[in-house]
């Protein structure tokens, strides 16, 4: 009965948040992503924001918080070291690499089952696709994390994006790549200081960390 | 099961082996020169096409060149499996509890049977009779395991080979028995050319040298059973089993519910650090009939793999050839039993541990699949590498991740965070200095100027403010035919991207975006 009411209950209101990172808590409003939303990520560095989604997602999701699923599509490129760096777990990972023509249908059977899909759609979404799986989206109470053509979606909440970024660590001729400090903000409102990802790949406030890094230096 | 306790001789096994099986699935007879295709070779060949000096694993045009008039055909693994049902019908009549190994081979226990039938000549005889009157050039074989019962299948029509009479029957044999060319290798270059030599030698030294798959060869060798069987043989608690009310009207239904079911049963015996030797499948039929098989396993069948096999015992059962999905009666119920537990060594079946995939996602994961074919949704495994893109390994949900993991220490690997962007090939780029010149990195790993410009996949140049490297990269250079190398640099450009790129043989190529 619960179930069927939260599948009842209009755009995931009463459904708990679908997680997302510690460090980006401050970024998107109420501490998580509303479920059933589509989110659009951009900028440069929008290939870690979305992974880092899916790693909150996939860290602190689930019915019960000790993990959830989630499926990547249309990302061939997508860098799983890398998610996992930031707290995924790759064994509740799907990967549709090369969905083609059918990225709608494709979307929508998994929308059913996990908490979040990134996607970034192999060509420019129809009006009619994008209005039905936000739909479907709505009603299993899964996040749509758009990678690409956010700006093509109709009814997109919620727009992270990298506005900043520098990375850190590489000279001329010298060093390694160790860390990049990137201003993530929501769109029409503040943001924040991020290593996107930090020296070990995790996404920690840049603030506190360039205190202790300058410490060790 | 219960008593066989950790014995390690093995039981008096009779087997029935029909000569080049893939070619009699796809409709050739034995005395027609006739060949079966896999890959732009054979696979099989008939006896008439031997004749004249056609081989298995010939390229088809070498064969054709040999016997002009061969006829060729794709091979057709399903019709083997269903075809080969008839056959297991036919020993089942007179021996109830048969194993199918593989599409061409099943096996039945003998010790009983032969006692029943008046001596194990006797029972050899009645079974062959029996599958020759079925219609399938066969030979049956009886003797100490399956590995020796299938080898005395194969010679001359049959053999039975007596109790305790095992390693003097193998020993004369060539290594290639074993199926497992590197270990022949291997053991031919250290002067072992039979099984007897190679029984001979010391069983831990095997273990030592060859690893788990080489002590299971040995034990083959000396005639025991491949792997000690599981002293606990708590099959019962592992049986899983799915009703369908109503009955499943449909093969495909059914056949789903098994690759949920197999699904369930491997992660619950890899949670346990054990695999099967054998799988019972069972199917009750809504009229109360019950169809049971038993399936060669060892830990090598996917989810995938098992469903088919529940397709094949279903096609055998059609009422009639025209009603072409219908099951008949309707299925009551489906039941996978483990047969044989054994500890699983060889194998890494719980690298995915407790996250089981669930219900949910199988069914969305299965959906997708339709939509895209099997390996259309695949699950990452991280392992060791030195590229970022050997570093992830894909397989296809419902599969077994692949065993022999390369593992660490991988000199030459990447440090710092993982790239978020690693593209499945690497793009072409090119790296200019601030002359125009392209960058190249002579053979004592010097730079020819400092790079200023890079340009990714034909796209416009980018002013480069910060680089490092070259950091040498050399592969198997053990290997003239393999061996790469190359020189890597991470290079940031003045507009904040960052890029893994790495120069072979004078070209440029952006291993991974650090996006």
């Amino acid at each position: 009965m619960a179930q069927a009411v939260r599948a009842f209950a209009p755009d995931g209101a009463g459904r708990e948040p679908v997680p997302v990172l510690s460090a980006l808590r401050p970024v998107v409003p109420g501490g998580g992503l509303r479920p059933g939303s589509v989110v659009g990520v951009g900028g440069h560095g929008a290939g870690t924001l979305g992974l880092a989604l899916v790693a909150g997602a996939s860290r602190h999701g689930g019915a019960d918080g000790a993990g959830g699923w989630c499926a990547v599509v249309g990302m061939p490129d997508a860098g799983v070291a890398a998610a996992a760096g930031m707290g995924a777990a790759p064994q509740r990972l799907l990967l549709v690499d090369d969905p083609g023509d059918r990225w709608p249908d494709v979307v929508a059977a998994l929308v059913e089952a996990v908490d979040l899909v990134l996607l970034r759609p192999p060509e420019r979404p129809g009006a009619a696709a994008a209005r039905r799986l936000s739909a479907l989206a709505r009603r299993h109470g899964c996040v749509l994390a758009l990678a690409a053509f956010a700006d093509a979606w109709p009814g997109v909440r919620l727009r992270l994006r990298v506005d900043e970024s520098r990375w850190e660590g590489v000279g001329a001729g010298h060093g390694v790549l160790r860390a990049r400090r990137a201003r993530v903000s929501a769109e029409g409102r503040g943001g924040a200081w991020l290593w996107l990802p930090g020296p070990s790949g995790e996404v920690a406030p840049a603030e506190r960390t360039r205190t202790r890094l300058e410490i060790v230096a | 099961m219960g008593g066989r306790g950790a014995r390690v001789t093995a039981d008096r096994v009779l087997a029935v082996w029909c000569p080049d099986w893939p070619a009699t699935a796809v409709g050739i007879d034995a005395a027609t020169p006739g060949a079966v295709v896999e890959g732009g070779r054979l696979a099989a060949c008939t006896a008439a096409a031997r004749a004249v000096g056609v081989r298995r694993g010939q390229r088809v045009r070498d064969a054709q060149r040999r016997c002009p008039d061969l006829v060729v055909r794709e091979r057709d693994a399903g019709a083997e499996g269903r075809l080969f049902e008839t056959v297991a019908e036919a020993v089942a009549e007179l021996v109830p509890k048969v194993e199918v190994v593989r599409p061409g081979l099943c096996a039945v226990p003998a010790r009983g049977a032969a006692r029943f039938y008046g001596g194990e000549e006797a029972l050899r005889v009645h079974l062959q009779d029996a599958v020759v009157e079925a219609g399938y050039d066969c030979g049956a074989g009886i003797a100490d395991g399956l590995f020796a019962a299938e080898l005395a299948a194969r010679r001359g029509g049959g053999v039975v080979v007596p109790e305790g009479g095992t390693a003097a029957f193998l020993a004369p044999l060539p290594l290639w028995v074993l199926d497992r060319p590197e270990l022949a290798g291997l053991l031919d270059r250290l002067g072992v050319r039979t099984l007897g030599d190679f029984a001979a030698l010391p069983a831990a030294s095997v273990a030592d040298r060859f690893g788990a798959d080489g002590a299971a060869a040995h034990r083959l060798a000396r005639g025991e059973e491949p792997r000690p069987l599981a002293p606990a043989a708590a099959t019962a608690e592992r049986t899983v089993r799915a009703a369908f009310d109503p009955p499943a009207e449909r093969a495909e239904q059914v056949v789903f519910t098994a690759k949920r079911l197999a699904g369930e049963l491997h992660a619950a015996l890899a949670a346990g650090g054990t695999t099967c030797v054998r799988l019972a499948v069972t199917i009750g039929f809504a009229d109360g009939r019950v169809l049971e098989r038993l399936w060669r396993h060892d830990g090598t069948l996917s989810s995938a793999a098992v469903a088919e096999r529940v397709r094949w015992q279903l096609a055998a059962w059609r009422p009639e050839p025209g009603t072409d999905d219908a099951v008949w009666g309707g299925v009551a119920w489906v039941e996978l039993a483990p047969d044989q537990l054994v500890p699983d060594t060889g194998r890494q079946q719980a690298l995915w541990g407790q996250s089981a995939v669930t219900e949910r996602v199988a069914r969305a994961a299965d959906r997708v699949q339709a939509l895209l074919g099997h390996a259309g949704v695949v699950r990452p495994l991280l392992v060791a590498g030195r590229d970022p893109g050997e570093r992830v390994v894909r397989v296809p949900v419902g599969d077994l991740p692949p065993d022999g993991r390369p593992d660490g220490p991988w000199p030459g690997g990447v440090p710092g965070p993982a790239p978020a962007a690693v593209p499945p090939e690497p793009l072409p780029a090119e790296v200019t200095d601030a002359a125009g010149a392209r960058v190249t990195v002579s053979a004592r790993c010097a730079v020819s100027a400092p790079p200023a410009w890079i340009a990714v996949g034909g796209g416009p140049a980018e002013e480069v403010a910060a680089w490092t490297g070259p950091w040498p990269v050399a592969e198997r250079w053990w290997d003239p035919a393999r061996a790469r190398r190359r020189a890597r640099f991470q290079v940031v450009t003045a507009g904040g991207r960052a890029y893994l790129a790495a120069v072979e043989g004078g070209r440029w190529r952006i291993e991974a975006v650090y996006d």
